[in-house]
């Protein structure tokens, strides 16, 4: 039975005690080192700790870039200013056009990481991710629909979007249940609803009026022009409420990523941790696309990336998220002078991007991708 | 499964005149209901009257474009079930149909092409490399194609495929306006000159498939059965591939992506008729046109007076129908 999904082969679990060939490293897991506060004690993945500082740095640079680079181009010392309040003569073009952007952007990408994190480590598998399952399209399926008919006002469609995207994975959950969860059944229904959702959307854009057709259309490829702290406070809060419960997860991780029988034996009740590492995946993932729009393959792309830097046998949580902002990031960075004048929606970037790697995992997946999980 | 051919040619018979019933519902629901006895009427004698002209020079060709389609899609996914030997091959799920009309997006947009007869190739181009890729990505490692790797594939191709054309979208507006509604996938607005274009192609498609009939029933049994029984299954392949790439692309050149066509008609075909090709094809190309005409002609009637493209209707009544086909344990557990 490999688990280690594609790429992972070096990954060595750090959570099984190594070898006993060595006393030390039946003590401290190969690879890790302890912090020590007080009485307290933490076991800190030496590698996991240098990829998300670097992941960190790299995001920075990013971001400085992101505000310096546009239309007119800006100086870094002169963007630090505005960012640190300084009067500066490009406050505008910095702090009003590009800063409530970047916000957005990096808020969408980190939620966007974390909850594939979270679908990928329960589905045991680097093709399930929130995409693929019908969460995204379910949240743009019920956003556009009330858009269309009018029947919510501008500042609660994220509210609109969770509700759709926690729908669709009910839906698809229910859907896929058959004695017990197959993850090819899953994969299989999410596409199917995702399609049905799809034309669904198509339906409800041939249903208002042009005008409003044609900004869900622009929301409907991902996209982060014109969005601001009206789109950025929500998602904030709800990274904040998720914090906490990100702790608990990257614990829960570890049981959820045994074999069933492992884990059963072990005591772990496999049931509920899965149901709420998945609950937790896909609010975080309907809320940054209620923010967004679908901005594709970023909850695909960012864990797989963040685990082969960081050779875990879990998806770094962390990693996850450092790594969703800074693709967004770059990726919304390219799609504005890519091709300039004219914008580009930063989710077309990704897609074209992160669907090559879609397939190239496919091509490398032993037949049994997935394989039964309950 | 061996049935007796008396109950299939019964099949047979009953397929047909569903298609006739569908014609005829087709001809005479609409914003205006028209009388089938005057839709007779018209068809036989003529006359000027409003409503002959609306079924004459609306209705018909809508119809018979309709046809075309729904027979080209389904007859297309029964050769891309038989030729992969999976269930949920489809030229939708797999992202032939949204390669074909990548295709014509960008010859639309790159190539200046405004002509169905000019780009109708792109359309055959575009759905032939989306074919080749997916299948190739799908059936690389191990064990080959899976359902669930050929699905995600096509899932995948899909999302590629729709990034390039919302691409072309945002960047030249002139050419969004001439796709836009081409694109929703809708058999409304086809005029004869659609059907001049495209029938030669779907005819040609049509004869390879039927051609193939022998060969996609050894195949069935494995590529080893199949060239013990005389087959070569190189040739058998790149045929099927043929075949199917030109019915999709005559398809969607003419009306669109549509989806899940090909998937549900071939499946209730075996069902009725058991899993022999040369009688799965003639019901799929009978059955093809009935989906798309009662799809269509339940999109006139749900929201009157505006219409739900003929693709959100097939995508709706489709999806219940892989659903049950994946929750069936073979699909899934392959």
């Amino acid at each position: 039975m490999n688990r280690t999904t594609a790429g992972g082969t070096s990954a060595a679990a750090p959570t099984v005690p190594a070898a006993p060939t060595a006393v030390r490293s039946a003590v401290r897991p190969a690879g890790h080192a302890v912090l020590r506060a007080g009485r307290a004690s933490f076991l800190v993945h030496r590698r996991a700790a240098v990829v998300a500082t670097l992941l960190a740095v790299l995001l920075t640079v990013a971001v400085v870039a992101y505000l310096c680079v546009g239309e007119s181009f800006v100086s870094p010392v002169q963007a630090v200013d505005v960012l640190l309040g300084r009067p500066s003569p490009d406050t505008f073009v910095v702090g009003t056009l590009r800063l409530p952007r970047l916000v957005v952007g990096l808020l969408a990408g980190a939620a966007f990481g974390v909850a594939g994190a979270l679908v990928q480590t329960v589905a045991r598998n680097p093709l399930a991710s929130p995409d693929v399952i019908g969460v995204t399209h379910g949240a743009g399926a019920a956003t556009v629909a009330a858009m269309s008919f009018g029947l919510v006002s501008h500042t609660s469609l994220p509210y609109v979007s969770v509700g759709g995207g926690l729908g669709a994975a009910l839906l698809v959950y229910a859907f896929a249940w058959r004695r017990g969860l197959n993850a090819s059944r899953f994969v299989l229904v999410g596409i199917g609803v995702s399609i049905a959702l799809g034309s669904l959307t198509q339906l409800f854009l041939t249903k208002g009026d042009f005008l409003v057709a044609q900004q869900a259309k622009v929301w409907l490829t991902g996209s982060l022009n014109s969005r601001g702290y009206d789109q950025a406070a929500p998602l904030g809060l709800v990274l904040l409420v998720a914090v906490p419960a990100a702790l608990w997860a990257a614990r829960a991780q570890r049981g959820a990523s045994f074999d069933d029988d492992t884990a059963v034996a072990l005591g772990i009740r496999l049931d509920r941790l899965r149901l709420g590492l998945t609950v937790l995946g896909v609010v975080l993932a309907s809320v940054a696309t209620g923010a967004t729009g679908p901005v594709d393959f970023v909850a695909l792309l960012a864990p797989q990336i963040a685990r082969r830097l960081t050779r875990t046998a879990q998806i770094p949580l962390l990693s996850s998220a450092l790594t969703g902002a800074l693709v967004v990031v770059v990726a919304d960075l390219l799609a504005r002078r890519l091709f300039s004048p004219v914008e580009l929606p930063v989710g077309v970037l990704t897609a074209a991007v992160g669907a090559p790697y879609l397939m190239w995992l496919i091509a490398r997946t032993r037949g049994r991708s997935g394989g039964s999980t309950s | 499964m061996a049935r007796p051919t008396r109950s299939r040619i019964a099949w047979l018979i009953g397929c047909a005149a569903l298609l006739l019933l569908a014609v005829l519902l087709s001809l005479a629901v609409g914003s205006r209901q028209i009388a089938p006895s005057e839709v007779v009427q018209a068809l036989l004698h003529g006359g000027t009257s409003n409503d002959a002209e609306v079924v004459r020079s609306l209705r018909v060709p809508r119809t018979v474009v309709g046809v075309l389609a729904g027979a080209a899609l389904a007859v297309a996914g029964a050769v891309m079930q038989g030729l992969t030997r999976n269930p949920i091959a489809e030229p939708g799920i797999l992202g032939v149909s949204q390669g074909a009309s990548a295709g014509v997006v960008c010859a639309i947009a790159f190539f200046g092409v405004h002509t169905l007869g000019g780009y109708v190739w792109f359309a055959f181009a575009g759905a032939a490399l989306a074919a080749v890729a997916v299948y190739a990505v799908a059936a690389g490692g191990h064990r080959g194609a899976s359902p669930v790797k050929l699905a995600l594939a096509g899932a995948a191709m899909n999302a590629f495929l729709a990034s390039v054309v919302s691409g072309i979208a945002t960047t030249d507006a002139r050419a969004l306006d001439e796709f836009r509604f081409w694109q929703v996938g809708s058999i409304s607005g086809r005029g004869t000159d659609v059907i001049e274009r495209i029938w030669p192609f779907v005819a040609a498609g049509l004869l390879l498939a039927a051609l193939m009939a022998r060969g996609l029933d050894a195949l069935a049994l494995g590529d080893d059965a199949a060239r013990a029984l005389g087959h070569d299954v190189a040739r058998l392949r790149v045929l099927g591939a043929v075949g199917a790439t030109v019915l999709t692309g005559a398809a969607v050149a003419a009306v669109g992506p549509i989806a899940f066509t090909g998937l549900a008609v071939p499946h209730i075909a075996r069902a009725l008729v058991g899993s022999a090709h040369r009688w799965v094809l003639p019901v799929a190309a009978l059955l093809g046109p009935v989906m798309i005409l009662f799809s269509d002609v339940l999109g006139r009637i749900v929201f009157p007076p505006s219409e739900v493209p003929v693709a959100v209707t097939t995508a709706l009544l489709g999806v219940p129908f892989l659903i049950a086909l994946v929750r069936r344990r073979t699909v899934a557990a392959a």
